[in-house]
């Protein structure tokens, strides 16, 4: 960066910095507008949506927080999502550690390598019809099954992940590791794990996405109303919003306030945290 | 020294972080202890104070096919949940609802009670011998026979066992706005014909005379499902699932879809893009004189415009006015699983719906025909088909009859999507009951 | 140190436990359902075995073909789509602007949502919102809900590439930032500029982030299912009905649950062909293009 300011006192590009700018409001903000706008407004007051509400109205929101059960459904996500961030981390990093490292002097772990990652061709649709099968013979179509079965199946990914970045640590390290006497469990908690946290910090991003927006493994899994998540429950009250948008749009700003609000805070850490997992690799 | 350094302050933040989790896991925790606690606590109080009143007690799931009477549910469970304090109802009434219920079947989790139509998803729970029999309990016999016998015919080999009890009737037909009516100036049509006059009168007083809604596929069944048992012949569907009949080469169905096409001829110019939420609200705002679908919509008229002056008419799909039939079936059955835990709880419950004073009360907030003997319903808004029910001019929904994995309204939804398109008429109407043979035979093969 | 070591049973540990669990919730679900796909199975109740004949049953269904059709045209669409505008935006945000950061943090808003509700608000802003405002500007084309129409799966396409576009942008982003600023300079004493010095210089030097994006977004696409259950249900007709919500309405209803087997396999195979063709085809261009 210093480099390029040195090298040429550029002007600033106005033009381009309009039409981004113009493009960020009219498609992106304004969508993000809208939906605030009509979740604040009076019912009887839905007539120009384009505009301002003439009255902000935020008895919306009590009444969409009462309906949908709202703590409820947001207690059983916020429990998948940090229970399963919390594991995920530990337990795939460990697995890709020990796969990565005897990748090339055992058959065995060099037959896991290929097995966890050629999962990665299996969609999840593939699986839909039969995992409910199997879901329900082992007690796990709840919400602490559910948020076991996310760390499992973020296996493939995770692996793929984290097992680029280990390889790309010198072993010289674990075997510095060794010689002063650490065991190889020791050597991964206190050495490996505390460097591979660029990588930790895309596996957490990606495994929070997925799982406080996933809508598919709810709706086949968690049938009872008390297990909804955040996401399907947004669905299956559709049909009791009915005409009131007011209702329904003050339901979906619930929904994702929390993740806008973790984003304005960790934006930067966010945004660096997805790109170095995918370019790292 | 640099790795270590850095491994302890990550260590030590994450530890922060699973601390600081963990607090507000433990509290949440403590929180919904509290809460169940008192919950629990207040039970007992009640229970110790009203002990003679029930012995019941558990929790018990109350799944319904239908969102619209969700509400009313939950009023009713409410009610007897006071009566029975150790008993928690959970009502569930999700979008998508018998795709929801089959998976639990193929899941092996049924619900306790399940209230659905009955229609092919009742067929097919009952054949998988998911219900408990209900034959030997006493409010059977409260229970109008002409319904019981309806349960009948969709059990699967048509055997005479109560699996489901029926609770609610419906009528489908035409619902219309009588104050348009009357500002057109035209009366209720008994025939085709004067159902053709009516609507060119409309249209020239500038009323728009039908709101269409196909942006929810479903609502594309209820024109098809008037008509079919006005025009075709009434061992239809018995010969079409033996393969004698088609629905191409029987000349029946031609005329329906000309009919149809007639209708949509007169329908708001965004017929397709309207969802069933938006066409009931502007229906109550006065946009539209007729819209073609059942009582339960009528529920949801009056949340917008509780003044609305809407009635009900046979479609009156022929010149015949002997064969126009008001289309009505079985709107909602309670059944009960026989994998339930609480079947004692689930069949008082029933019990309890079927009283005379609940079973009004359900009807009348869904305008809604009762099944139980003696309660009728006096709402003025469906007057006009009442008599009709009364006398047993009903038909059942033919859809009722049709293999559960013909999915006949995404066929009429493509035929309507054709007609926008502007699609000839007759090559339309061709391929579209070419579609339904297709697809009615490929359901049978599986 | 000695070459050959025994490896300790703590790595054995740490991976076999992990295995176990993957293979009875992932393998073994994945083993049924090619098993499923020979029975009639309804997913209750007995079964027969029946051979290829749901395999056979499935090249004349008229509802799988257009599922695989729609499919198809939504992912090959949104992936250029995808790929072509988040270049430009990402070149945009790579050039000398004010506010970078914040446009930056802005572009990155949709990826944050969830799928489902982004689904929702457009699909009152395509049946209410734009309708309304054809009819105050006398727009007729805008008067109709698109999502009534054929061109529904504009829609769906619109909602896909407006929520998956920020990912791509950042990758490009990062795969911009890579590129030496100094081989502009050489380039444009070379007289290399604009579009010219886009496709001869910068495009072979991100290929790499190009075939990232391919691979991932084209397998995400043909998985499709959040916005169409939300949006239109796989309607009108059955013209947006993707394979998973195809697999996902007809197998747990209907009674098609081994059948709908049988095509999740297909869609299975599809996709491993897919994607081996894909990281073949993109390499070679990556040879080709940087050797």
């Amino acid at each position: 960066m210093t480099h390029r300011t040195k090298l040429h006192k550029e002007k600033v590009n106005w033009p381009i910095t309009i039409i981004l700018m113009v493009v960020a409001a009219g498609l992106i903000l304004f969508p993000l507008y809208l939906t605030i706008s009509i979740a604040l407004r009076d019912p009887s007051d839905m007539v120009n949506l384009l505009a301002f509400p003439k009255k902000l109205n935020f008895s919306n929101f009590a009444e969409a927080w009462k309906m949908t059960n709202y703590p409820l459904k947001f207690r059983n996500t916020l429990f998948i999502t940090v229970i399963n961030l919390v594991f995920t981390i530990i337990t795939n990093s460990a697995v890709s550690y020990a796969i990565t490292r005897n990748y090339k002097k055992s058959k065995f772990f060099k037959g896991m390598y290929y097995y966890f990652i050629s999962a990665m061709f299996i969609p999840f649709s593939v699986l839909m019809l039969p995992l409910v099968k199997q879901a329900a013979l082992f007690h796990v179509d709840n919400i602490g099954g559910i948020t076991f079965l996310y760390i499992i199946f973020g296996l493939p990914m995770n692996i793929f992940l984290y097992s680029g970045y280990i390889k790309s640590i010198p072993e010289a390290i674990d075997e510095a590791a060794t010689i002063d006497g650490a065991s190889p469990l020791q050597t991964f908690t206190r050495v490996i794990f505390p460097m591979l946290k660029p990588m930790t910090a895309t596996v957490a991003i990606l495994s929070f996405m997925w799982t406080w927006n996933d809508f598919l493994m709810p709706l086949i899994l968690l049938s009872k109303p008390e297990q909804q998540t955040l996401q399907l429950s947004q669905y299956v009250f559709q049909g009791q919003f009915t005409t009131q948008y007011n209702l329904a749009f003050a339901s979906y700003l619930l929904v994702i306030l929390p993740i806008l609000v973790v984003y304005i805070f960790c934006q930067k850490w966010i945004i660096s945290g997805v790109v170095s997992g995918a370019v790292k690799q | 020294m640099k790795v270590i350094k850095k491994a302890i302050v990550l260590c030590l933040s994450f530890t922060l972080v699973c601390s600081t989790l963990t607090g507000c896991g433990s509290k949440n925790n403590n929180n919904k202890k509290s809460n169940t606690t008192e919950k629990t606590t207040s039970a007992e109080g009640n229970s110790s104070s009203t002990e003679e009143e029930s012995s019941l007690s558990g929790k018990i799931e109350l799944f319904s096919t239908k969102t619209e009477n969700s509400m009313i549910l939950q009023t009713l469970a409410d009610k007897y949940t006071e009566k029975n304090p150790n008993v928690t109802i959970t009502i569930n009434a999700p979008a998508e609802a018998k795709t929801v219920l089959t998976t639990r079947m193929t899941k092996g989790d049924m619900p306790d009670i399940i209230a659905m139509g009955g229609d092919t998803t009742y067929t097919e729970v009952q054949s998988a011998g998911m219900l408990e029999d209900l034959s030997n309990e006493g409010f059977v016999s409260n229970i109008q026979e002409s319904y019981m016998s309806m349960v009948y015919d969709v059990n699967k080999d048509k055997e005479q066992v109560a699996y489901g009890i029926p609770y609610a009737t419906n009528a489908s037909g035409i619902l219309y706005n009588e104050d348009l009516f009357a500002k057109a100036g035209v009366e209720v049509p008994t025939t085709w014909d004067e159902f053709v006059q009516v609507i060119e009168k409309l249209k020239a007083a500038g009323i728009q005379p039908f709101e269409l809604t196909f942006a929810d596929a479903w609502t594309c069944l209820p024109t098809w499902n008037s008509l079919a048992p006005d025009l075709a012949a009434e061992n239809f569907n018995d010969e079409r699932k033996a393969g004698n009949v088609s629905f191409g080469a029987t000349a029946e169905f031609t005329e329906l879809l000309q009919k149809y096409i007639q209708i949509m001829n007169y329908a708001q110019t965004d017929f397709m893009g309207t969802t069933y939420d938006d066409g009931n609200k502007a229906f109550a705002n006065g946009e539209a004189a007729m819209m073609i679908n059942g009582n339960w919509a009528i529920s949801e008229f009056k949340k917008t415009n509780p003044d609305i002056k809407v009635n009900m008419f046979a479609f009156p799909g022929t010149n015949d006015t002997n064969k126009n039939y008001v289309t009505s079936g079985v709107d909602v059955l309670f059944t009960i699983s026989n994998q339930s835990k609480h079947i004692d709880i689930a069949k008082d419950f029933i019990a309890f719906m079927i009283e005379q004073e609940n079973a009004s009360q359900y009807i009348e907030d869904q305008f809604a025909f009762s099944a139980v003997k003696g309660v009728e319903q006096s709402n003025i808004t469906v007057a006009g088909v009442k008599a009709d029910i009364a006398s047993g001019k009903v038909a059942n929904f033919p859809d009722h009859y049709y293999p559960s994995g013909f999915d006949l309204s995404a066929i009429l939804s493509e035929f309507a999507l054709n007609y926008m398109n502007g699609m000839a008429d007759d090559e339309n109407i061709t391929a579209t009951l070419k579609n339904c043979d297709e697809q009615y035979d490929a359901t049978n093969v599986d | 140190m000695k070459k050959k070591k025994r490896i300790s049973l703590t790595f054995y540990a740490m991976v076999i436990p992990m295995a176990i669990l993957f293979f009875i919730f992932h393998t073994i679900p994945f083993l049924q359902g090619v098993f499923y796909s020979f029975t009639d199975w309804k997913g209750y109740g007995t079964w027969n075995l029946v051979g290829l004949r749901n395999y056979t049953h499935i090249f004349s269904d008229k509802n799988i073909y257009s599922s695989y059709l729609f499919t198809f045209k939504l992912a090959i669409c949104a992936t250029i789509l995808v790929n072509v505008i988040g270049l430009l935006i990402a070149s945009g945000l790579n050039a000398k602007i004010k506010c970078r950061n914040v446009l930056k943090a802005i572009y990155f808003i949709p990826y944050m949502l969830g799928t489902l509700i982004i689904s929702f608000v457009f699909k009152f802003v395509f049946s209410n919102i734009l309708p309304m405002v054809g009819e105050q500007l006398g727009i007729e084309a805008l008067r109709l809900n698109i999502l009534g129409t054929n061109q529904a799966w504009i829609g769906v396409l619109f909602v896909t590439v407006w929520q998956s576009l920020a990912f791509n942008v950042l990758i490009y982003l990062a795969g911009l930032q890579t590129v030496d600023q100094d081989i502009y300079e050489a380039a444009n004493l070379d007289g290399a500029v604009g579009f010219k010095r886009f496709m001869k210089i910068t495009f072979p030097l991100i290929a790499p982030f190009f075939t990232i994006n391919m691979v991932l977004s084209a397998r995400g696409y043909l998985m499709a299912f959040d916005q169409v259950m939300a949006m239109t249900d796989g309607g009108p007709g059955t013209l947006t009905t993707t394979i998973s919500v195809l697999i996902y309405k007809k197998g747990f209803s209907g009674g098609q649950f081994a059948y709908q087997s049988a095509n999740a396999v297909m869609m299975f195979v599809v996709i491993v062909v897919i994607s081996i063709i894909q990281l073949k085809v993109l390499d070679k261009r990556e040879e080709t293009i940087n050797g």
